[in-house]
């Protein structure tokens, strides 16, 4: 055998043949890590939108030039139609359905007004005209801080970004009215530049901060359930931790079931108002949504809030994220059946079915309550003192507290039958604990008859029975609305104008 | 190992051929890294969206219910044995890279005969006892041949993925790409006063 470098010296040409074929495969070589580069950033910019707006862009419309599908989607929370058994997308007048509650909120503001709430696309209309946020005017302000927008709309975290978080809950709810004109939408749950699900609040991220947990460790599927944990929890203003703000919280600090968020308010000696009958210092539940899901059957097989309430559906030959937030009962094909095959008739009345039962023992424990707060107001006139009442009080605070926490939620009853049910039990013992204990009481005050049952058939009667002055409540609003709320939106829309100018 | 010997070439052509081999094995185990190459060998479904176009099969899975106990791999390539599964795996694979490379990737993708029969396969290997009704098999040998001879996805042709799933389909079906999910300003907002936001 001979080496190569004898037959190249016979053959040249041999020489420029194995020269020619590693210059080709260097370069085949070159070129496939090169397309194999450039079809990884195609991956990163392929789908990515050429926005031009900025993370803080508040107006749901700006969005929506670059996701139609997903804005149109998302324009349609303004449908009222849909009604289901108990809710629905249609605002429903809670107190008027059940009087009782007027009675249970007496010397609070949800005593005057309290609806069934309507799709994201109103979130800022129906604040501005709920009695609870008061007929602010030049000279009057709200009696609500600032606070209670955090969860209204996207310009929250445009102005949080601006002036600081704990300044922006300083201040009555009114001085923000021009600045918070667009309901909830986009910004508040996607990064503008990737598109991301992202945390726009900061009460959230200080929730998990107070529990030991790392919120940015959540996958993907865990944020498709905490970007609406957000603002569907239990929360409360704290006034003791910057002095004069009224600070957002999240009472998770001894985990979220009502019993921990109960011994947490305990603990810190908090209430939300003193009840103007029975004088108890009073917790109100807001809508603890998140936490009740996380004790049921979906949340502990995986499934996320926007599985059902966000479904993926087709439309015109395209998939996409429906934006439409309803309730799936309104949506059966494209949520509960893409698990369950079942009929839509069956799954609805298993849904119905659940609800019933829970609500049979709300009422139960609804009234127990109205009782209990009658019955104290009666003890104390007949001149119980602050020892003897203490206990008792103690018990009304928590009974109400886990009617409330079961009730104010969207969707307790599904979401998590069974806690909603225990709950709903301890409410009831521990009812029915101060109602022996106030009997005993007015037995040793001498008297040891029954207390009639207030005359609470309606809401307006419920409401004349607490104290309220509603007509003049309802004419202060309506000036409200007539004159200072135009001023606000004028306002608003004329700053954003100047957005354009950048 | 002559051929072996032959190939070794005399001293002073050593050092150029220890550089050209380099050059080679350099490029080539840098397209191995860029490709991310090894995580083929593994089931994440992650793996599968290294190729961006088939994001809409990931997404569709992802909103499926299939997506609570399966990956890519428990359907799309057969199980019966361990060499089957990666003879399988590179054989598709191989060719998934070279289309992709060369771009001749149709828009809308369909699934190939072995791919189906792979698919079928594993259907039954969850699903035997839908269709398999042991009382039924008594009595009538034929119940095999009807009940087999058909695929699974001929009637459900919406499982898992849906029958729309093409690119132009799913424009947003998009594969969250990593980063933080609280935003800069929060951050710098939430550090100044960072003890008092922790509860009192």
């Amino acid at each position: 055998m001979r080496s190569i470098q004898e037959i190249l010296k016979q053959k040249p040409w041999l020489g420029w043949i194995i020269f020619a074929a590693t210059v080709v495969i260097v370069f085949l070589l070159g070129m496939l890590a090169s397309s194999i580069i450039e079809r990884r950033t195609e991956a990163v910019f392929a789908y990515t939108p050429q926005i031009t707006f900025s993370e803080f862009e508040p107006r749901n419309e700006k969005w929506g030039e670059f996701f139609p599908r997903e804005y149109n989607s998302y324009m349609k929370t303004s449908d009222t139609t849909f009604r289901s058994k108990y809710n629905g997308s249609a605002m429903i007048d809670m107190l008027e359905e059940s009087p009782r509650m007027a009675v249970l909120w007496a010397g609070y503001l949800f005593s005057r007004d309290y609806n069934q709430g309507r799709g994201h696309y109103y979130a800022v209309e129906d604040i501005q005209k709920t009695l609870r946020t008061g007929a602010p005017s030049a000279n009057v302000p709200s009696p609500q801080p600032n606070t209670c927008w955090t969860c209204k709309s996207p310009d929250v975290p445009r102005v949080m970004n601006k002036t600081g978080i704990a300044e922006f809950y300083k201040g009555t709810w009114d001085t923000k009215g021009t600045e918070i004109i667009n309901p909830i939408g986009c910004a508040d749950c996607h990064d503008s530049k990737t598109m991301n699900l992202r945390i726009s609040r900061p009460a959230l991220l200080e929730a998990f901060e107070s529990l030991g947990k790392d919120i940015t460790k959540a996958s993907h599927q865990e944020m498709r359930s905490l970007v609406c944990a957000q603002c569907h929890v239990e929360y409360y203003f704290n006034k003791k931790m910057i002095e004069g703000v009224q600070y957002l919280v999240f009472p998770w600090k001894n985990g979220t079931s009502a019993d921990g968020i109960a011994r947490y308010y305990d603990d810190m000696e908090f209430s939300d108002w003193i009840h103007s009958l029975s004088r108890a210092p009073m917790l109100k539940a807001q809508h603890p949504d998140y936490e009740i899901y996380l004790t049921g059957t979906h949340a502990s097989r995986g499934v996320s809030c926007a599985d059902c309430h966000m479904p993926f559906i087709s439309e015109g030959g395209q998939k996409f994220t429906d934006h439409h937030l309803q309730s799936p009962l309104n949506n059966i094909a494209n949520s509960c059946q893409v698990c369950h095959r079942e009929e839509t008739e069956r799954l609805i009345s298993d849904v119905y079915s659940r609800q019933d039962k829970i609500i049979e023992n709300r009422n139960t424990l609804e009234l127990l309550l109205v009782r209990c707060q009658v019955e104290a107001k009666t003890a104390w006139d007949k001149g119980a003192t602050e020892v003897q009442m203490k206990d008792i009080l103690h018990n009304i605070r928590n009974a109400q507290w886990r009617w409330d926490f079961s009730s104010a939620g969207h969707g307790n009853s599904f979401h998590s039958p069974v806690e909603t049910g225990r709950i709903i039990s301890a409410g009831i013992a521990i009812a029915q604990d101060a109602r022996v204990k106030l009997a005993r009481l007015l037995a040793s005050l001498d008297y040891n008859r029954e207390i009639p049952y207030p005359d609470i058939i309606t809401k307006a009667r419920a409401q004349e029975y607490i104290g309220l002055e509603m007509k003049k409540l309802n004419e202060e609003k309506r000036i409200f609305l007539e004159t200072v709320l135009p001023e606000w939106i004028r306002t608003g829309k004329e700053r954003e104008k100047e957005y354009e100018k950048n | 190992m002559s051929l072996l010997k032959k190939l070794i070439p005399p001293d002073r052509w050593k050092l150029p051929v220890i550089l050209a081999a380099g050059v080679f094995t350099g490029l080539g185990l840098y397209s191995f890294h860029i490709s991310r190459a090894p995580s083929y060998l593994g089931n994440k479904p992650e793996t599968c969206i290294n190729c961006h176009i088939m994001a809409p099969e990931y997404a569709t899975w992802a909103h499926s219910s299939h997506r609570e106990k399966t990956n890519c791999n428990d359907c799309h390539v057969p199980h019966n044995n361990i060499i089957n599964k990666y003879f399988f795996k590179a054989k598709d694979g191989l060719r998934h890279a070279a289309i992709f490379t060369l771009r001749k990737e149709p828009q809308v993708i369909f699934i190939k005969e072995a791919g189906k029969e792979a698919v079928h396969k594993n259907c039954i290997r969850c699903h035997s006892d839908l269709l398999t009704d042991s009382r039924l098999m008594g009595y009538n040998s034929s119940t095999n041949v009807f009940r087999m001879d058909r695929n699974c996805r001929d009637c459900h042709r919406e499982t898992p993925h849906g029958r729309i799933n093409s690119l132009a389909s799913i424009p947003w079906a998009r594969v969250p790409l990593p980063g933080s999910i609280v935003p800069e300003w929060m951050k710098k907002r939430l550090n100044p006063n960072h003890n008092n936001t922790i509860m009192p």
